[in-house]
């Protein structure tokens, strides 16, 4: 059985994460992932201190520089969700179980909210645990440190950089039924053209035309890439394979289209 | 974006600048005139209904006008003149809009304590200074 | 009567849209200039929002994901944050410009200075918004704001020139170089298809909890709420071009845009005029003010809403309130209201495509959208339109600066 594949930055980055009553709770800034010979999503991660490096420059550093400065700890790191509790991923991604919530609601509750007239009651009402927390996540358990990396292949020739990871739910198991979604490949682009869109993997998502054609002209010669073919998974990311080898990404989509019909 | 905003705040200050030349000095001195003498039409309108219309919206209307005028006589005392033909130009449009600033102001004053005396003449007085400042205003390059 | 009711969403979004303070000047500003040579914008414009509009209340009925939620997915988190930044400033230029322009309108009706009613406005949206629920809200604003509709009756009634205003549909009567006249289509364009509109339209969806089911009372609420909005500001420039046009009269003032109301009805037509914009422009201080809350909470993930008890949206209800309270300090600094909007209106103009491009996108996705995506009549429509707010987007600030905004 082949699990369902997702890509890591079309399905499952920046989705709204939601619990099981409906409240919006954040969302998925960053993932955690457990590196080793078959590295998977361990949890989602989100709040500025995710979220700051991802956006990068100057409103990057702003945004986790004051996160820390408020924050207690000595090595304050992002809130952390762990994909067991994940149930669907669609839309948005709902979980279940007590999340902890954000500081930051919680802190504005108090002191700004709550004292004022007319806000709902100041009762203690429904108190949830206090946000779980754990030494800083390092820059190379996240998800997000793959992308933009430089990928060159056996010969150490230049294949592009990576712009978005592919996930199978095949991983090790994760509590009692769900399975963990492994890295199984890279999607790598010749250069920096921005954002993906979908637009050049299918099935869905290939309309309107012009913006299609426009787009995979953008992406034209790009390439999948996928984990077993990774050598070196450090910086610049080596491949065993040389370039020549690599799948075209168009040839995905329809291999796309055959696995989620089969 | 910031950089966009930045330029637009320069354009609003350029947009106050000084008048260098003769000809800059004529064009804008005609395109004063034509705002003032659009002001003057609509005091009119307002005046020739006014019995239709009410006090509070008579006074804000009238004390809008007013200010309009008056900010127009700091403007062109605020540049210099770069010649005497412009000089000369600069008394004429200062001369006409602070006429209009002044009859206006003697309508607002009647509207404030009671109504205006006289609706009809206050409307044909405002008629012939619009027709000055229009003239004004054509006899000089747009 | 329920059936009615149901609609207030889109008139409310629509009012905030087409005749907002900045609008209601610039339409007979427009109408004073140009006659009715720009009205064709109003129409272009009126079919771009609704297009979009239903693109973002379908996405919003189907999925529940209100608009900045699929700019921060589609454009990731760098270029949603400029997104966000734009739109996030903006939304509290125009904000504050709406505050002034609620309290331009109590000087009319009262003729004590506008300074003195700003902080009693503020406090006062910031009550509705706190306390008022979002179905009341959009009920008694949106009913309240089609008082405007007045400048329809008056056109009629103020005996225009049919001949003279179909002439000017094709032709501009006014000889100002041809620069001018395109800032102002801009200009009108850009008023049209704010993007606070569709902020708030979808985020209103959501508000009322609409599923699948409800996309006939979406489509409903597009279609009678926009063209209602544009019919409304075409009035008004209708007005202007009967009344002020043949007497050379250009308008730069609230006070003097709803001149042609009491000509037309005297003290009763402006009664009901000043109270027009006043519903007008206090509905626009809601739309703008939500919709900063809104956009900042659905990028950063935040629980927002009405639907909940503000303790549970604590962080967007804080935004709220710091919004108001930074507006009425702005509009304090007696900077002129109707002049900020129709800055802020260009600028809008140029960030158009970072919100539209997502939602053509998202409309499209199967994973969102099931079997809800776009039509083909959608798709091409609105690739027409992209281009044409790119274009729109580019020509905006040269336009603004070779035109000295207009002048």
């Amino acid at each position: 059985m082949t699990g369902r594949v997702l890509h890591a930055h079309l399905h499952l980055l920046d989705r709204q994460v939601v619990a099981a009553d409906g409240r919006l709770l954040c969302k998925v800034d960053d993932l955690e992932i457990e590196p080793g010979e078959v590295p998977y999503v361990t949890a989602i991660l989100s709040g500025p201190l995710a979220l700051g490096p991802r956006v990068g420059g100057v409103a990057g550093r702003l945004m986790t520089g004051i996160t820390r400065l408020f924050r207690p700890e000595e090595d304050p790191a992002p809130r952390r969700i762990p994909m067991n509790l994940v149930g669907e991923i669609g839309s948005a991604v709902t979980v279940g179980g007590d999340v902890p919530e954000a500081a930051l609601e919680r802190w504005v509750r108090e002191h700004l909210i709550d004292p004022l007239p007319g806000s709902g009651g100041a009762g203690p009402g429904r108190r949830g645990p206090g946000p779980v927390r754990r030494p800083e996540v390092p820059a190379r358990d996240r998800l997000s440190s793959l992308v933009g990396r430089r990928v060159v292949d056996r010969d150490g020739g230049p294949v592009g950089q990576v712009a978005d990871v592919q996930l199978t739910q095949d991983g090790p198991l994760l509590g009692e039924t769900a399975q963990a979604l492994r890295l199984s490949g890279l999607v790598v682009v010749p250069r920096h053209t921005g954002q993906l869109f979908g637009y050049e993997r299918g099935p869905g998502g290939s309309s309107p035309a012009l913006v299609r054609v426009v787009i995979r002209r953008l992406h034209r010669g790009s390439r999948f890439v996928s984990w077993d073919q990774v050598g070196d998974p450090g910086d610049p990311i080596g491949l065993t394979v040389p370039r020549a080898d690599l799948l075209p990404l168009a040839e995905l989509l329809t291999r796309g289209d055959a696995s989620a019909s089969g | 974006m910031r950089r966009l905003l930045l330029i637009g705040l320069l354009l609003l200050a350029g947009c106050a600048s000084p008048a260098w030349n003769d000809a800059d000095y004529g064009k804008k001195a005609g395109a004063t005139a034509e705002a003032a003498a659009s002001s003057v039409a609509l005091v009119r309108l307002a005046v020739e209904h006014e019995a239709r219309l009410t006090r509070p919206y008579l006074q804000t209307l009238l004390t809008e006008t007013v200010t309009a005028l008056g900010s127009v006589d700091s403007q062109f005392g605020a540049v210099q003149p770069p010649s005497p033909e412009a000089a000369r130009v600069r008394a004429e449009i200062t001369e006409l809009t602070s006429e209009a600033a002044e009859q206006v102001q003697v309508l607002l004053n009647e509207v404030r304590l009671r109504e205006i005396a006289d609706p009809e003449k206050a409307a044909a007085d405002l008629a012939a200074l619009g027709d000055r400042l229009r003239a004004f205003a054509e006899s000089r390059p747009s | 009567m329920k059936r009615f009711f149901a609609v207030t969403l889109g008139i409310l979004t629509a009012i905030g849209g087409f005749v907002d303070i900045g609008d209601l000047v610039a339409n007979a500003l427009v109408g004073s200039r140009f006659g009715l040579s720009l009205a064709w914008v109003v129409v272009v414009g009126v079919v771009g929002i609704c297009l979009f509009a239903e693109m973002a209340g379908r996405v919003a009925a189907v999925s529940g994901r209100p608009v900045f939620d699929l700019v921060r997915e589609r454009l990731g988190p760098r270029a949603g944050l400029l997104n966000l930044a734009a739109s996030f400033g903006i939304n509290l230029l125009t904000l504050a410009a709406e505050i002034g322009g609620a309290a331009l309108a109590l000087e009319l009706a009262t003729g004590i200075d506008y300074l003195l009613w700003v902080p009693a406005v503020g406090l006062v949206a910031w009550l509705v918004m706190w306390r008022v629920r979002f179905e009341t809200m959009e009920r008694v604003f949106g009913l309240a704001g089609l008082a405007l509709i007045v400048f329809l009756v008056a056109f009629f009634a103020l005996g225009p020139d049919y001949g003279e205003l179909g002439h000017q549909l094709t032709h501009n009567p006014s000889d100002d170089g041809a620069a001018t006249y395109w800032f102002y289509a801009v200009a009108l364009l850009g008023a049209a298809m704010t993007p606070y509109e569709v902020f708030f339209f979808s985020s209103g969806g959501v508000e009322e909890r609409w599923t699948r089911r409800d996309l006939g009372v979406m489509r409903a609420n597009v279609f009678v709420g926009f063209p209602l909005g544009g019919l409304l500001s075409i009035a008004i420039a209708a007005c202007a071009a009967t009344v002020f046009l043949p007497r050379m009269i250009e308008v730069e003032t609230l006070g003097q845009m709803v001149l042609p109301a009491g000509l037309a009805f005297g003290q009763i037509g402006l009664a009901l005029v000043i109270f027009g914009v006043f519903a007008a422009t206090f509905g626009a201080t809601l739309e703008t003010a939500l919709s900063s809350g809104y956009s900042i909470s659905q990028y950063f993930g935040w629980q927002w809403g009405k639907y909940v008890r503000p303790r549970e949206a604590a962080r967007f209800h804080a935004t709220l309130l710091v919004s108001t309270i930074v507006a009425v300090a702005l509009i304090l600094t007696t900077i002129d209201p109707i002049k900020v909007t129709e800055y802020s209106l260009v600028f809008s103009a140029a960030a158009l495509p970072l919100t539209y491009l997502p939602v053509l996108m998202i409309a499209n996705d199967p994973d969102y959208m099931g079997d809800r995506v776009n039509g083909r009549f959608s798709n091409s429509l609105g690739t027409v339109y992209m281009i044409l707010l790119l274009v729109v987007a580019v020509a905006a600030v040269p336009l603004m600066l070779a035109t000295k905004a207009g002048q």
